[in-house]
């Protein structure tokens, strides 16, 4: 039976998409099969940062209305094998979801494939609900900024109140990635620091991704960061996946990581 | 007027046969001299005759009144005391008609008073333990204990006293006696619909409380001290 991990953050524009991409590439690249579900109907994106646009013909929520199965609804990566997709309809709206409907398709996919990665929709309504009902585990995706947390805050609280594993008296594990840290600025005292953040959160830190320039590229050629191997961003999600495969990485220390050598001795010219 | 109340012990003997009887009290006579005997039963002269002549203490034919223990005559008392006679039942009445209010009307409302200050009386406690997050609103009716975070967009009500041994992002809204609070520099605190300036709170643990209108915040654990930087 397949782990169900709904990636959520509450605010939009953290990177959820982003970071439901990589994760998904990076769980496929440790040799585990992996599926990523986009639930954002009504406004996709997970099709164009893997790079699968063109290849959608089959959605998800034609799969739940029994129009066609799972596997001719399912797009394989060209990357990785082990990596599938499933895109979210465009033309449909959060309305058509339904608890039954949801409940049926992660099922089946749960016999298939060892971990379902599923991009939740930004805000806290019907769309999201549905995405974290089913869920086993959470991964909450924040920016070190007061809105983001709030946000996140809220969409952990809903998780807690809502979820079926809930309800059934259990508890959902709830981790989380600190997305887009400039480690100069927390240095600095201007950026929140990922401590305060813990403390405020309390969840689980599974990792740090620091900003990184080469992410925005990367999702407009719909290559996931991920195969990037010297990008710091492409680095941190590879160690939160293997994280999530359960291997045991010690986490990075971003913030104070030491910089490059060279900006390191232009630094001492200054 | 002295008054005192005796418990007595009766022998109680019944004429059958005056012969009998006789032989019997005489054979006792020890026994019997100094008690009461309750004779019944029918009395001939020679019979009262001996028991006066002997003499015995005797009654003959009363009939006792019922004793009852110190435990149902107090029941007695106070159902005397609760049930109002039907006269001062009337007589009420009449005085409420005369004030033009129902009278069952005035008792209804006496009776929701009361029992609105039972429940005012009735301290009600309740300890937390879970963080509070944002979204997130407790009404709490009484007093509450919070040993974990409030977190910025979550919202607590209190009637009664509020304590709080974390840090508050959130709003506070309390109407008790005291509340306990750490430095809070982000919460949004309530006492009685007057706002607390946060920056009042500067102790580690501060108590706001509600004296002569006026609220008052003391000190309840003092900044800790900073060895390395003083």
């Amino acid at each position: 039976m397949g782990t169900v991990i709904a990636i959520i953050s509450g605010k939009g524009g953290v990177g959820k998409t982003t970071a439901t991409a990589n994760l998904g590439l990076g769980i496929a690249q440790n040799n585990k099969k992996c599926i990523i579900v986009d639930f954002d109907i009504g406004q996709r994106n997970l099709d164009m940062i893997i790079g699968l646009e063109n290849r959608v013909v089959y959605d998800m929520v034609q799969v739940m209305d029994e129009e066609c199965s799972v596997a001719q609804a399912v797009i394989k990566s060209k990357v990785n094998e082990n990596l599938h997709f499933l895109a979210a309809s465009q033309t449909k709206d959060k309305s058509v979801l339904t608890s039954q409907k949801v409940e049926k398709l992660l099922t089946e996919l749960k016999e298939k494939y060892e971990f379902i990665l599923l991009d939740a929709p930004a805000g806290i309504e019907s769309g999201f609900e549905h995405t974290i009902e089913f869920a086993d585990a959470a991964i909450v995706v924040v920016n070190p900024e007061v809105s983001s947390i709030r946000d996140a805050d809220r969409a952990i609280g809903i998780l807690d109140a809502k979820s079926q594993k809930v309800k059934n008296g259990e508890e959902v594990d709830k981790f989380l990635i600190i997305n887009r840290i400039a480690p100069e600025m927390v240095r600095a005292g201007e950026m929140l620091r990922s401590d305060d953040i813990l403390d405020i959160l309390n969840v689980k830190l599974i990792g740090k991704v620091a900003e990184d320039k080469g992410v925005i590229d990367a999702s407009n050629q719909g290559k996931p960061v991920i195969l990037d191997k010297k990008s710091l961003a492409g680095q941190a999600y590879s160690r939160i996946a293997k994280r999530i495969c359960g291997e045991n990485v010690p986490l990075e220390d971003i913030e104070s990581m030491q910089q490059g050598m060279f900006k390191k001795l232009a630094g001492m010219f200054k | 007027m002295k008054n005192r109340q005796y418990s007595v012990k009766i022998f109680e003997a019944e004429i059958e046969d005056d012969g009998q009887f006789i032989d019997f009290l005489e054979k006792h006579y020890l026994l019997f001299k100094d008690h009461l005997i309750h004779v019944t039963g029918e009395m001939s002269e020679g019979v009262e005759r001996y028991l006066k002549e002997k003499p015995f203490f005797y009654l003959h034919d009363v009939s006792f009144p019922e004793g009852r223990s110190k435990k149902a005559l107090e029941s007695e008392f106070k159902m005397q005391e609760d049930l109002p006679s039907k006269e001062a039942y009337a007589k009420l009445e009449e005085e409420c008609k005369n004030l033009s209010v129902d009278y069952a009307i005035l008792k209804q409302e006496m009776q929701q008073e009361l029992n609105g200050l039972n429940k005012k009386l009735k301290t009600k406690f309740t300890v937390i333990d879970t963080i509070i997050r944002s979204g997130r609103e407790l009404k709490i009716d009484g007093d509450l204990l919070l040993l974990n975070r409030v977190n910025s967009g979550a919202t607590i009500h209190t009637t009664g006293n509020l304590i709080i041994t974390q840090v508050v992002e959130g709003a506070l809204r309390c109407d008790g006696q005291f509340m306990m609070i750490t430095v809070s520099p982000k919460a949004n605190i309530v006492f009685h619909g007057v706002l607390v300036d946060n920056e009042l709170l500067e102790n580690k643990l501060n108590r706001i409380e509600l004296k002569e209108n006026k609220i008052h915040i003391t000190p309840v654990i003092k900044k800790e001290i900073n060895w390395e930087q003083s």
